[in-house]
């Protein structure tokens, strides 16, 4: 009687790639950084080249926050630029910090400076009220 | 600190050419634009809730030396953003690697070719605005006064 021998089992071979938070970490920076090249380098000609920063008073962020398309862009930068940075920063002092317990403090202030900033400023966009803007302007001396 | 020291001249020192200055300006400019950022956003954000303190900064803002800054910022921007686009590009196409050389080259000539007409643009806008100011009695490089902007 002859015996077939079993097929000798394949063996595979996986990355561990887990969905954990650094792959999504590394996901979200090259999403956002692509966004951010037309979002943020639109932002930066907006305001630096069609919109010189000298011309720059209240009176024209209340024009601008006047429009919901320009309060979605921003609120869009703030929502992409902001976290895409604290988590770059947190990249490098990561490589150059090796101590457990300085990087828990390091990431607690970053994750506290990002979820005040954030809250802070699209409050500001959301609440906005040009009328009272616009009052302000009219009551600072020209400068 | 001597850590410190051993890590900046290590950082330059290492021999990987064109994709490692092109990963030390990815950093440098990264963390320029996050520290203009981190102002940035709680200024812009104090139009809505101290529209004085804002009136005030934004002036302060335009003293040709935040003028200097915005232009290292301007230029930050596009330098990250560019070579930025070029990581992604490649993390998504491993097999675009062998164009890593070329790749960087050209972040660097696109930078180059868009920063200098913007920098000498900004430049000239310092100088247009200054002008104005003089012709005015006024001069640009005086630091506004938080005082002159309360309300009457």
């Amino acid at each position: 009687m002859t015996t077939i021998s079993p097929a000798p089992k394949r063996t595979v071979r996986r990355a561990n790639i887990g969905n954990d938070f650094e792959r999504r970490a590394y996901f979200f920076m090259r999403m956002s950084g692509i966004s951010l090249l037309i979002l943020a380098v639109g932002h930066v000609f907006i305001q630096l080249v069609l919109n010189d920063v000298h011309n720059l008073t209240l009176a024209f962020v209340a024009d601008q926050w006047d429009d919901w398309g320009w309060k979605i862009y921003d609120m869009l930068l703030l929502f992409l630029a902001l976290p895409h940075g604290i988590n770059g920063l947190r990249n490098i002092l990561e490589d150059y910090i090796h101590n457990e317990r300085t990087l828990r403090v390091i990431r607690g202030l970053l994750v506290a400076f990002l979820v005040f900033a954030l809250v802070y400023a699209a409050a500001a966009i959301i609440f906005f009220d040009p009328a009272q803007a616009r009052d302000v302007a009219e009551t600072l001396a020209p400068h | 600190m001597d850590s410190l020291k051993l890590t900046v001249t290590e950082s330059i020192r290492y021999r990987g050419r064109s994709g490692h200055y092109s990963w030390i300006a990815h950093r440098i400019s990264g963390l320029a634009i996050l520290g203009f950022l981190m102002i940035h956003v709680v200024d812009t954000a104090n139009a809505h809730f101290y529209p004085y303190l804002y009136a005030w900064s934004i002036d302060l803002f335009k003293h040709p030396f935040f003028g200097l800054g915005e232009i290292a910022v301007a230029g930050a921007v596009l330098f990250h953003a560019f070579n930025g686009t070029r990581i992604a590009l490649l993390d998504f196409r491993p097999e675009w690697w062998k164009y890593q050389t070329q790749s960087a080259t050209a972040v660097w000539v696109l930078f180059l070719v868009l920063f200098i007409p913007l920098a000498l643009w900004l430049t000239l806008s310092i100088g247009t605005h200054c002008t104005a100011l003089s012709a005015a009695g006024d001069s640009c490089w005086t630091i506004p006064s938080l005082a002159d902007y309360s309300p009457n």
